[in-house]
């Protein structure tokens, strides 16, 4: 019972994921990061399917990485976001597709203004102030819609995501104990406790 | 077609023609954005609306911006509308059998060998089918309520201001019977000399 | 490993001399030089193309010779130099041409198809395991951009946009000739008996219609173009003269 939300607000963006790794009914671990540091500036929160999700990770990772070692300068948000659908988008219409999904929050330092990107394994992709995917989404959307505010502090919007969790918490029939938050603004990218 | 949910439809008026489209991307029944247009440019006097599946209608949208920008650089010429329907069609009929999950609506002003504009619509299947109506066309999961509307509102020669009412009125009260369509709607009439572009709201439930 | 364009070893036979010269170019300018002379003059109304078709013996059935082809409704190509490799070049024009009117539902502006055909001329002087095309080429054509245009195309893939040129045995005198007598408001009949003129300089034998082939463009007026529908079968802007006709200008 995977849940990854994300929000934007005043300059930042927030996403948060579970720490659960579960096989079946079995929790495995409870402490795994499943939000990937793509570049100073750029976060990318992934879930689904066992194996590709990290599998997949990486792999944007490494060509994020690369890109930046090649041309002296990270990808913008927006440039990144569309590179990582494309890849899911060719993915999907090859003969093992990858089944990940994808919140994709960063902060363009050319314009100073964050962003966020839904992307699911099928390549759709759209940009958004909030988002979730799993089951959380059937929860938190109703909330984000009520009380996301994109002027928001980052304490305001930490407690919007609070609000998220918790509904998530008292709500889903299996619902994940612990989440990762990590935040990315002008400063760059940093975990948060909640 | 019911994933994501989406419509587009374009009408003719007297000189001129509209494009209209839903803002709403779903996932299923759970509304993910509503803000996710189906209409884009592709020149000044062409625009393509697309409805569907959306990451065939990203990957469509970037394949026609890449083929379009190759011809007007091989070409050193604008893409005429008759024209990019045909580059639409080719396009899609290239995947028969394994399509994408697309049906495309154009609307554009043509020009006569005599050099003025005449209106342009078509629509297109997902494998490429072209519809030259004279009228109107339709995509997308509320399509059938479109047409209903369509059918009762739209007459012939409609001045641009008359025309965008009629494509407003057509698209909001079909898409608020449907489910997978609407959370707004955005409209682009496109006249001799401008572009109008508006954004309008609608019920969000 | 013996593919035309691949290969890690087979490398070009077109290579730099050290002067900087490509010498297989100029060879196949030689080989066109030897060709039988053709020429195209574009009219205020149309374009003549045209071209001295000599059979290697009386005995030959000259109905089977045929130097002036067309592409497509459109376009119509003549050539001096080598018979075989023309026919290898207008096999891809015409498929070229067929493929753009597949994607888009109309036929191919003159420049498009003159620089696909340009570009395929340009990839034998810089492939592995081929020679250039001993062929230059006029290309005639009409579209709704640029009108009528007249293109030649040589072995090293250049092209060029022309009023009047010549190509082949006689290039240099008729295009003198030519020079003489063009201006730009000549009509489409003076354009052919003006090709005809220039053609006789330096004819040798007798100028018939079996020795002479014309091909032309016209221009179709406000009035035809209007009455075009979509998805209709165009009407030729492009046609090769029957042997009456030429006989007719002949006997002008």
């Amino acid at each position: 019972m995977e849940v990854s939300f994300a929000l934007t607000g005043k300059d930042y963006v927030i996403v948060a994921a579970d720490t659960t790794a579960a096989r079946s009914i079995v929790k495995m671990k409870t402490d795994q990061d499943k939000i990937k540091i793509l570049s100073p500036h750029l976060l990318m929160a992934y879930s689904g399917e066992p194996g590709d999700t990290l599998q997949f990770a990486e792999y944007v990772e490494r060509n994020i990485r690369l890109y930046q070692i090649r041309n002296l300068y990270a990808l913008s948000p927006s440039a990144a976001a569309s590179w990582i659908r494309r890849s899911l988008a060719e993915s999907l219409r090859s003969r093992n597709s990858y089944a990940v999904n994808l919140l994709v929050g960063g902060f363009d330092t050319t314009t100073q203004e964050p962003h966020l990107y839904w992307i699911d394994y099928l390549g759709t992709m759209t940009e958004i102030p909030f988002g979730a995917h799993g089951y959380g989404s059937y929860f938190a959307l109703s909330l984000l819609d009520r009380y996301h505010d994109p002027d928001a502090s980052l304490e305001e919007g930490l407690a919007t995501l609070k609000r998220c969790i918790d509904e998530v918490s008292k709500r889903l029939v299996v619902s994940p104990d612990r989440y990762k938050v990590k935040v990315v603004d002008k400063d760059g990218v940093r975990e948060v406790e909640l | 077609m019911e994933y994501n949910g989406g419509s587009v439809v374009a009408m003719v008026g007297k000189d001129c023609v509209a494009i209209a489209c839903d803002l709403r991307l779903g996932n299923q029944a759970l509304g993910v954005s509503s803000n996710f247009p189906k209409i884009f440019p592709i020149t000044d006097r062409i625009y393509l609306g697309m409805s569907g599946l959306a990451t065939d209608l990203e990957t469509l949208r970037e394949r026609f911006r890449f083929r379009v920008n190759m011809y007007t650089i091989k070409e050193e010429r604008e893409i005429e509308p008759q024209t990019f329907a045909h580059l639409v069609s080719s396009t899609l009929y290239e995947h028969r059998f394994g399509p994408y999950f697309i049906e495309p609506v154009i609307a554009g002003l043509s020009k006569t060998p005599s050099g003025d504009l005449k209106p342009f619509i078509a629509a297109a299947d997902l494998i490429g089918c072209l519809n030259f109506a004279k009228d109107f066309v339709v995509s997308g999961t509320a399509s059938a309520k479109i047409y209903g509307l369509a059918e009762a509102l739209w007459e012939p020669d409609l001045e641009p201001e008359d025309l965008f009412e009629t494509i407003s009125q057509t698209l909001m009260n079909a898409v608020d019977r449907d489910a997978f369509s609407g959370w707004g709607c955005l409209v682009h009439v496109l006249t001799k000399d401008k572009v109008i572009t508006r954004t309008l709201k609608s019920r969000m439930d | 490993m013996a593919n035309a364009n691949g290969g890690a070893y087979s490398y070009s036979l077109t290579v730099f001399s050290p002067s900087g010269k490509l010498v297989q170019i100029e060879h196949a300018l030689a080989a066109v030089a030897q060709g039988t002379t053709s020429l195209g003059i574009k009219a205020s109304n149309g374009i003549v193309i045209a071209t001295e078709k000599k059979a290697s013996s009386i005995l030959v059935d000259d109905s089977m010779l045929d130097k002036v082809a067309v592409v497509c409704p459109n376009i119509g190509i003549v050539y001096s130099g080598m018979g075989p490799d023309f026919r290898v070049l207008i096999g891809k024009a015409r498929k070229s041409a067929q493929a753009y009117w597949k994607m888009y539902g109309e036929y191919p502006p003159t420049r498009v198809l003159t620089q696909e055909l340009a570009a395929v001329m340009q990839q034998a002087t810089q492939s592995g395991g081929v020679r250039p095309y001993g062929v230059s080429l006029l290309v005639a054509g009409w579209d709704i951009t640029r009108g009528p245009t007249l293109h030649q195309v040589d072995p090293s893939g250049s092209f060029w946009a022309w009023k009047a040129s010549a190509i082949g045995k006689n290039m240099v005198n008729a295009k003198t000739f030519l020079e003489k007598r063009y201006n730009d408001d000549i009509s489409l009949e003076d354009a052919i008996h003006t090709a005809l003129l220039t053609l006789k300089e330096g004819f040798e034998g007798q100028m018939t219609e079996k020795t002479i082939e014309i091909g032309i463009i016209t221009v179709p007026s406000a009035g035809e173009l209007e009455e075009e529908k979509p998805g209709e079968r165009p009407k030729p802007t492009f046609r090769k003269l029957s042997e009456e006709e030429v006989r007719d200008y002949l006997a002008l």
